[in-house]
């Protein structure tokens, strides 16, 4: 009997509430998920991210450069001048995403588009990073009298990212930038580069964001190596990005080719990225 | 008393318990304010129930919830319920006066008190619902409020209007027997 009771004991600790769930536990883990919020915004700073429109979603951007910080207080750090593009993109489905912008710099429109490849997922067997294509065609509208094939600027690239932890983002980004039109022969049409930028999260809803843009082969003797460190604020539906970069075009064949300032004199630029959701 | 016995006696409640079980219970959460209404709904809750005893567990995955504004299911997941640190909801209790409950077609009160758990923090709850049995299947319901700031969830001022402080929830089950 004193057996018997001991074995009752230990029955009703083995059997205890706790094992209810795990009785049934045989296959029951959930539907695995794409990891979220890799970035907070379609761009890291200047490039672009991973992250794009969610399926039935219309985003619109803003993205502001002022002018050259080197004049100091007297047009206020380039507060009185302004390069601006603002870009409308909607998420067909939750793999593609198209778009349409506008830059004051050089009155350039562009088409552009992301292709979801692969979406990191926690769980393991399955990809452990986020691959996605993007490609835009530039159309320069400034200049008069060019043959329309003259006006147009191919950006590819491959973007590849890892949220590594909560708080930190790595992405690295293979790209070719095709110029129809180069300024003499000497140029190149074709440019290679390799970006990376990174997010690192300071609280729940700020973070500090890098891109820099390295590039492969020659470059003519202008050429400055082009980047944007900026800061995420999020609040709601909006994305506030704030950043000083040498690049004061925000299309790819500006901020990745063109860079034009450094640290000397401080010719750099303030600027922001405001994100605004609608889903319709 | 010899071994195989006890071996009788550790498998026996295995073999022999009465279990119910559902992996896809539905488990949809509204709130209401004047200037926005927000809800989710999770469709993937397993929830088990042990007809012996009248002992219930609920285990519900917060990543799980669907909202038709997918920006607000990822500020739901990253803002608000973590749901990287803390993956599920919990709720382990007991209807009460089980032993004097028969079950039939006719759907019936029952009384349910327990411990629910979000976001780690543990709170006894005491709340009613209503069960009824149809051929196979066990069919439980139950509306009932929390309150957020019990679970240490932080609304920020600027989103504090379109958030209410008191979310409604609805749970939908319907148990088969395992």
């Amino acid at each position: 009997m004193r057996n018997f009771v001991k074995i009752s004991f230990f029955m009703v600790l083995l059997y205890s509430q706790d094992e209810l769930l795990e009785l049934i536990n045989d296959d029951s883990k959930i539907n695995p998920t794409p990891v979220q919020a890799t970035f907070k915004a379609t761009r890291i700073v200047n490039s672009q991210s991973i992250e794009m429109p969610r399926a039935g979603t219309l985003e619109f951007m803003i993205l502001h450069r002022f002018g050259s910080m080197s004049n100091g207080f007297y047009d206020l750090f380039g507060m009185d001048e302004a390069v601006i593009r603002f870009d409308l993109k909607y998420g067909i489905g939750s793999n593609f995403s198209f778009g349409l912008g506008r830059s004051s710099l050089k009155k350039t429109y562009d088409i552009f588009s992301k292709f979801s490849i692969l979406k990191q997922k926690v769980e393991s067997g399955h990809s452990p990073i986020s691959l996605v294509i993007f490609s835009k065609v530039e159309i320069e509208t400034q200049t008069k009298d060019a043959e329309f094939i003259n006006r147009l600027t191919y950006d590819f690239q491959l973007l590849i990212a890892r949220k590594f932890t909560r708080f930190f983002s790595f992405q690295i980004m293979p790209t070719l930038i095709h110029k129809n039109l180069v300024e003499s022969q000497n140029n190149l049409h074709d440019l290679f580069s390799i970006g990376t930028g990174a997010r690192m999260k300071l609280s729940k809803r700020i973070s500090i964001n890098f891109d820099t843009f390295i590039p492969i082969g020659e470059r003519k003797v202008t050429y400055q190596q082009g980047w944007g460190i900026g800061c995420d604020i999020e609040t709601g539906g909006h994305v506030f990005q704030l950043m000083i970069t040498n690049s004061q075009g925000a299309i790819e064949s500006a901020y990745i080719e063109n860079a034009t300032g450094g640290f000397d004199n401080l010719n750099l630029y303030l600027g922001f990225n405001i994100t605004r959701a609608f889903s319709i | 008393m010899n071994r195989k016995y006890l071996l009788v006696f550790i498998l026996f409640p295995l073999i022999a318990r009465d279990i119910y079980y559902t992996r896809s219970g539905t488990v949809s959460f509204f709130s209401a304010t004047p200037i926005e209404d927000i809800s989710a709904k999770n469709n993937q809750v397993t929830c088990v129930l042990d007809n012996d005893n009248g002992q219930v567990s609920f285990r519900i995955p917060i990543l799980g919830f669907s909202f038709k504004n997918g920006l607000m299911q990822e500020h739901f997941n990253e803002n608000y319920m973590e749901s990287d640190i803390y993956p599920n909801a919990s709720f382990k209790g007991m209807i009460n006066d089980w032993d004097k409950l028969i079950l039939t077609k006719e759907s019936q009160k029952i009384k349910i008190t327990g411990e629910m758990t979000i976001r780690g923090i543990s709170k006894e709850i005491n709340e009613t619902g209503i069960i009824n049995k149809n051929k196979k299947n066990i069919i439980g319901s139950a509306d009932f409020q929390i309150k957020i700031a019990d679970y240490g969830i932080k609304i920020p001022k600027i989103v504090q209007k379109n958030i209410a402080e008191i979310i409604d929830i609805n749970i939908e089950v319907s148990l088969k027997k395992k």
